[in-house]
């Protein structure tokens, strides 16, 4: 594989997540970042991506500020499969924590009105 | 008819944005005001939005990715937001309008009381959006609003003076007794009608719904040049009708009947029958599209599933952003609200929309990440960059011009 110079703030940066069968999971809000040991990132030493970060974190990239770590929404980097112009994961949507809430409202909400589970492109 | 079928998006989606209910009104009121002397501006708005139309459908087919995707990802989370933000208040005004529109038309054809219609017009649409296939949502209604132009049979059964009409549409003039100011309101209202975001917010997601590849480019450019220039003709028709039998007897447009007064003389019943008709499917329409619309923005911002190929349940959210819109629309109209006085509202919305939204386009319509060898040609690029120039002065413009002018009167 060839590799590839990428600028996170552009390619990373509120692209499209998409799981492995290329349902869209979520947005990539912000990135969690760790140090070489798996410590906090020390200026001017090497650094990586741990984690996609996406739910609350939004709202601190637009007003500032960052939430606390128990409030963050991770999909481990170890998961991610393929960069494009998407994200690519290589696990189920379903199997990611990320996805509760679109679960919740399938399983409280939507599921329960009749024609819920109609397939629009099926035969009737 | 295969090919007639094949452009229903295209049709779908410049009747939402040439005739939903609230350009209806204003297309007549330019008409019985200020004569053939604003269809300029409606030509001008056609190349525009077929320009960022077939762009916003050709990176939809190329790459996958429908406009609010892009423009999250290109703006980011803050720029993006106010776009959201705007577009979804432009969106559910609109949608809030064409519900009522709905009730209004209904009210004419059957003298039931319009907020006796309004929910159930709600509900109407909502059994579409839960339920109805994309393609044939689009067909059907798309090719019923097609019944407008029973607009352009009035206007010649009406027989003006055509050299008399010609002369107005090339040698444009402010009409005496008309302000200049109130001319140029309505000529930025005619444009932003024409170039109104929800239009490729919906074309390029219904590109998606219907699966296009890099192999539709053609579908896509036929869906363009077929059905916008359609829709600027059905505005032009509809204001040409208001010219001919209004502006001579000053009678100022202010409800759907005095709309629809031009046919009913022209034609007799049936035609005004095919005009109801058409007005009660192409405002059905429009209210689709901006449902749709309000939930594919949210939805593409958020990075949700999204879309009617998916069962409601594969995509939650988004059916229930578009439940909660509906449940909203209703409500604003239960407080008795003229249905389309809240459009005007929403050109305060468009300021901020219309260059957040086409400059994402026009930039990943040239990276060649997302298009390949697809990217814009000169011609594009040179028509777009002008265009972009003329929406961010009408964007300035428009809300000094309705204040100035108190939105037009």
């Amino acid at each position: 594989m060839t590799r590839r110079i990428i600028d996170a703030r552009l390619h990373l940066l509120s692209r499209q997540v998409l799981d492995v069968d290329g349902e869209p999971v979520t947005t990539v809000e912000d990135l969690e970042l760790r140090g070489a040991d798996g410590g906090d990132v020390v200026a001017g030493e090497p650094a990586h991506v741990a984690a996609i970060l996406s739910g609350p974190v939004l709202v601190t990239r637009i007003l500032g500020g960052r939430p606390p770590q128990s409030r963050w929404e991770r999909i481990a980097w170890s998961a991610v499969s393929h960069l494009g112009t998407v994200v690519e994961l290589d696990v189920e949507a379903s199997t990611l924590d990320v996805d509760w809430p679109e679960r919740w409202l399938r399983e409280h909400v939507v599921r329960r009105i009749p024609g819920g589970q109609h397939d629009p492109e099926g035969e009737s | 008819m295969k090919k007639l079928l094949g452009v229903a998006l295209g049709i779908l989606t410049a009747i939402g944005g040439f005739v939903d209910i609230g350009d209806l009104v204003t297309n007549a009121v330019v008409g019985a005001r200020f004569g053939f002397s604003l269809v300029w501006v409606v030509a001008v708005g056609v190349i525009g939005i077929c320009l960022f139309a077939e762009m916003s459908g050709r990176v939809a087919a190329v790459s996958g990715r429908a406009t609010f995707e892009i423009i999250r990802e290109r703006l980011g989370p803050r720029a993006g937001g106010a776009n959201l933000v705007a577009s979804f208040a432009i969106n559910l005004l609109t949608l809030t309008a064409e519900i009522g529109g709905i009730a209004l038309a209904l009210h004419l054809a059957s003298s039931v009381e319009p907020r006796l219609w309004m929910p159930v017009a709600a509900l109407a649409v909502w059994l579409v959006l839960w339920r109805v296939k994309f393609s044939i949502m689009e067909n059907v209604v798309g090719l019923m609003g097609l019944l407008l132009i029973g607009f352009a049979v009035a206007l010649f059964l009406l027989g003006p003076d055509w050299s008399q009409v010609a002369r107005e549409i090339t040698q444009p003039a402010v009409p005496e007794g008309e302000h200049p100011a109130a001319y140029w309101y309505y000529a930025v209202a005619l444009f932003g009608a024409a170039m109104t975001p929800y239009e490729v917010f919906f074309f390029s997601s219904g590109a998606v719904e219907e699966k296009w590849t890099a192999k539709s480019l053609g579908q896509n450019r036929l869906n363009v040049f077929t059905g916008f220039p359609l829709g600027g003709l059905l505005s032009v028709a509809i204001a040409g009708c208001a010219a001919v039998v209004l502006l001579p007897h000053g009678i100022e447009v202010s409800t759907l009947s005095q709309i629809v007064l031009p046919v009913a003389q022209a034609g007799g019943t049936l035609l005004l029958a095919v005009v109801i008709v058409g007005i009660v499917a192409a405002t059905f329409g429009a209210a689709l599209e901006t449902a749709l619309s309000s939930g594919y923005t949210l939805a593409q911002y958020l990075g949700w599933s999204w879309g009617k190929f998916r069962r409601p349940a594969q995509a939650a959210r988004f059916h229930v952003t578009m439940m909660i819109a509906l449940l909203l629309a209703v409500a604003i109209l239960m407080t008795s609200v003229d249905p389309v006085a809240v459009t005007e509202f929403s050109v305060v919305f468009s300021a901020v929309a219309l260059p957040l939204t086409y400059i994402p386009i026009l930039v990943v319509a040239n990276d060649p990440d997302y298009m390949g060898a697809r990217v814009n040609g000169r011609v594009a690029n040179t028509l777009g960059s002008v265009y972009l120039g003329i929406v961010l002065v009408a964007a300035l413009a428009a809300i000094p011009l309705m204040i100035a002018t108190g939105a037009g009167s």
